[in-house]
């Protein structure tokens, strides 16, 4: 079975990398691969909950839209980056699990395709 | 009427490299960089796939007059002339007004994101171009 990382780094609403991203994991999952989406820098916004996009920006949100990857894909949320931007494990979606630098080594180590969106 | 080169397609070391362009033409260089690496992995005989994704689907867009700058359409005419696969994302192109393929270049495919997930075997490799 084949494997894919899709790493997000920008913010949920400022550019449409964050919603594309969540597209490929679920297809990737769909299809049967073995798929999880990194979080990383402004891209740790995406997984803040209680997001309003679709009332107030009429743009999908895009919490509510990384749920379908749970239970088969993992939603990993790079650590330092929440910690930089003043962020708690709280403030996030419960599908969302923490990784440290190590950790995250050693998960894109294991990933045959690395999709930085 | 062009005539494809399949045998790219099944290269002779089955290895199949897959490149994913997300910006659109000109705004960045990204476009040319896929087709420089894709030219040259058709050159060494690996299968080449493009998926155009975001604003990548603006590439193969017709009738494109750049004037000073090379024009990406006759650039990506080439690839698929060599037997490069080449598809685009059927939620971008509606996005951004492109119903059918009518607007581009001969043997450019609107499609699915699951069709990239179906690329992304153990056979190749994905390289993913955007800002």
């Amino acid at each position: 079975m084949s494997s894919s990382l899709v790493i997000i780094d920008k913010a949920p609403y400022g550019h449409e990398n964050a919603l594309s991203g969540i597209y490929i994991a679920i297809a990737s999952l769909d299809r049967g691969m073995d798929s999880d989406v990194l979080l990383m820098g402004d891209g740790v916004y995406a997984a803040q909950k209680n997001q309003l996009a679709d009332e107030t920006l009429v743009y999908p949100s895009v919490s509510e839209l990384i749920y379908p990857i749970f239970p088969h894909g993992t939603l990993f949320v790079h650590l330092d980056s929440l910690t930089q931007r003043g962020m708690k494990y709280e403030d996030l979606v419960e599908i969302a699990e923490l990784i440290d630098g190590k950790t995250l080594y050693e998960l894109s180590k294991s990933k045959k395709h690395i999709i930085k969106i | 009427m062009r005539i494809k080169d399949t045998n790219n397609r099944k290269s002779s070391q089955g290895k199949v490299m897959v490149i994913v362009l997300s910006d659109g033409p000109y705004i960045s260089q990204y476009a040319d960089i896929g087709y420089n690496m894709a030219q040259k992995a058709l050159d060494l005989g690996y299968g080449v796939k493009i998926f155009l994704y975001m604003d990548g689907v603006h590439i193969p867009q017709k009738d494109q007059n750049p004037r000073t700058l090379p024009n990406i359409s006759q650039s990506f005419e080439e690839l698929i002339e060599k037997g490069c696969e080449i598809k685009a994302c059927i939620r971008c192109a509606a996005a951004r007004g492109y119903l059918d393929e009518s607007q581009f270049l001969e043997g450019v495919e609107i499609t699915s994101v699951y069709d990239l997930a179906e690329w992304m075997d153990e056979n190749s490799k994905v390289v993913m171009l955007g800002s």
